[in-house]
């Protein structure tokens, strides 16, 4: 016997990784599902509606056409809506896609403008229903009310990561040379179900190590993010945000004192910041606020921005990756690298298949217990039914250890 | 002590067995999202102002020569924001005619005693401007909710709105702060 213990030892512990991996998942095995599968859709939300809705797509007019600048852009929506109040132009990184113009209407009512970034010409005005926002609000938090920054559905989904991170380092320690699955893929279709099935969740699951531990990974900063928001901890070395100098606004007129061109203000950021790419402006909110030029640099994760003062023209604040701290930029990564949303159609197509190998995953495992241990649970249970005590006792004994 | 060892379940500690039914309960989370649908989009209609200013519209109103339209964005009371206090949000909209002619509008709990302490400065268009209003640790229910004004001709005027009338959910909020003093 003492000679053997080493051996039944590791097989005790291999056993009791399996028990842990099996007991993670399997009681929220639904609502995982569902998590996964609205993330799965949300990833490539918007190339859905590019599919459903002609009107958001950047239809060139011809070959040799140069996208408008935003001040043509601009002036394009005024003439076209007179009235309206453009709030934000924004240039999506896919070039597929059409401009995304905010504007606010004299009845107050906003809505997102889909104009053409070749002609100007307003292709198509965005509801009050929004899908992409829609999946994301149902993925992240179950479309649970915010009160405040607050929101106890939030919770309920950044907590997966826990399991989620269990799941794959258990798996991986009970799925003995693991390794072995790259060079020997093996999917066996013919030998039943519960085979198939454990086939599957093994080669996806191995396959998937690097995605899951993305989404685990940045899901768990989700989780620890909305505990320090509800505790008042912050990482952000943002500070107070900028506003314009009482002085720098004109003081008297008739009516409101003229804005620097938004071209310009792209230009006056481009001078100093020659890598930056100008992929949104907003205009200011008020008499004190600034316009806000940002777009991606060489790190494509963060978005950077500077505000331009409106009336001199003067750069009075950035928010570039160089002013952010090292936490910063692995925090500020955190959500990119969950959307996968900063490299363009490719790799939300390379999510999109990820994340629905997770969610077969998921359907998978789920199955590989229905097949296996309820049924053959059931059948041991009933023909041990008359040596149940003995049974039990043995249960006891193998689950404690 | 019995001397045959009864074969071990391989199955023993995980999950299964006759109440397998039980692992399937987790669809009744789903129940949250169903149940936050209908609230999720009225919250939506009313962030792009199709149900209106907000959920409590107060009317026109009128400040020195201009007009505008005030709302109280959510009719419940303030929310706890952390370390910046306790926040009401309050909605207004310009007229087209006089959209141009403000400068700015700021709003704040208590009579300003000057421009400098005219409260909170409203941010968005002027078709529909919001900001939080901070609740001022000495708020009582009979205060006043103030709106300055101030012209790009250098003008400045203001109009008080009693909290009573701004929002009711905040006066009872505030009685029973006061009373738990």
């Amino acid at each position: 016997m003492q000679a053997t213990r080493p051996a039944r030892d590791k097989k005790k512990a291999s056993r009791l990784w399996l028990i842990i991996h099996s007991w993670l998942a399997l009681p929220l095995w639904i609502f995982v599902f569902f998590v996964c599968l609205t993330g799965t859709i949300a990833t490539v939300s918007q190339e859905i509606v590019w599919l459903a809705k002609p009107e958001v797509r950047a239809n060139r007019p011809a070959a040799d056409a140069v996208p408008l600048g935003y001040d043509a852009v601009l002036a394009a929506v005024e003439k076209a809506q007179p009235g309206v109040a453009v709030t934000y132009i924004a240039r999506p990184v896919k070039s597929i896609f059409a401009l995304d113009v905010g504007v606010t209407y004299p009845d107050g009512r906003s809505r997102s403008l889909f104009v053409n970034p070749y002609t100007g010409a307003i292709q198509g005005v965005g509801g009050a229903f929004d899908f992409r926002y829609f999946m994301r609000a149902l993925h992240g938090w179950l479309l649970v009310p915010f009160v405040g920054a607050s929101n106890w559905g939030w919770y309920l989904v950044s907590a997966l990561s826990i399991p989620m991170l269990g799941s794959l380092v258990t798996g991986l320690v009970v799925y003995k040379k693991f390794w072995r699955g790259y060079l020997h893929p093996r999917l066996r279709l013919r030998n039943g179900a519960r085979i198939f099935w454990g086939d599957l969740h093994r080669l996806a699951g191995i396959w998937s190590v690097p995605f899951i531990a993305i989404m685990a990974v940045t899901a768990g900063w989700f989780l620890i993010q909305q505990i320090l928001v509800d505790n008042n901890v912050t990482v952000s070395t943002a500070g107070v945000p900028p506003i314009v100098a009482r002085e720098d606004v004109p003081a008297e007129g008739r009516a409101k004192a003229p804005w620097i061109s938004l071209d310009r203000a792209g230009a006056l950021v481009r001078e100093q910041f020659p890598d930056l790419s100008f992929d949104f402006v907003s205009l200011p909110a008020n008499a004190f606020s600034h316009i806000v030029v940002g777009g991606r640099g060489a790190y494509p994760l963060i978005f950077e921005t500077a505000n331009v003062n409106p009336y001199n023209g003067k750069i009075e604040w950035t928010r570039r990756v160089s002013d952010r701290s090292a936490l910063e930029l692995v925090t500020e990564s955190m959500r990119p690298l969950h959307t996968g949303d900063f490299a363009g159609l490719w790799l939300k197509l390379v999510y999109f298949v990820f994340g629905l190998l997770l969610t077969m995953m998921v359907f998978s495992g789920m199955m590989i217990w229905t097949k296996r241990t309820a049924q053959a649970t059931a059948k041991l249970v009933r023909g041990a039914r008359t040596g149940r005590a003995l049974d039990a006792a043995g249960h006891v004994g193998e689950a404690a250890e | 002590m019995s001397t045959v060892r009864p074969k071990a379940n391989p199955h023993a500690g995980l999950p299964g067995g006759r109440h397998g039914w039980r692992f399937h309960l987790s669809v009744l989370l789903l129940i949250i999202p169903i149940s936050a649908g209908p609230r999720f989009f009225r919250d939506e209609a009313l962030f792009f102002g199709d149900s209106g200013l907000g959920q409590r519209e107060l009317g026109m109103k009128a400040v020195g020569p201009w007009h505008v339209s005030v709302a109280e964005y959510t009719a419940d009371a303030p929310i706890d924001q952390g370390l910046a206090g306790h926040m009401k949000t309050f909605a207004i909209r310009w007229s087209p005619e006089d959209a141009d002619r403000i400068k700015a509008s700021y709003f704040r709990i208590g009579k300003p005693r000057s421009l400098r302490a005219a409260g909170v400065v409203l941010s968005g268009s002027p078709y529909r401007q919001t900001v939080d209003v901070p609740i001022p640790e000495r708020a009582v229910p009979d205060d006043e909710l103030w709106l300055t004004v101030e012209g790009w001709d250098g003008a400045v005027h203001q109009t008080a709105i009693p909290l009573a009338e701004a929002s009711p959910a905040t006066v009872a909020w505030l009685k029973e702060r006061g009373e738990m003093r």
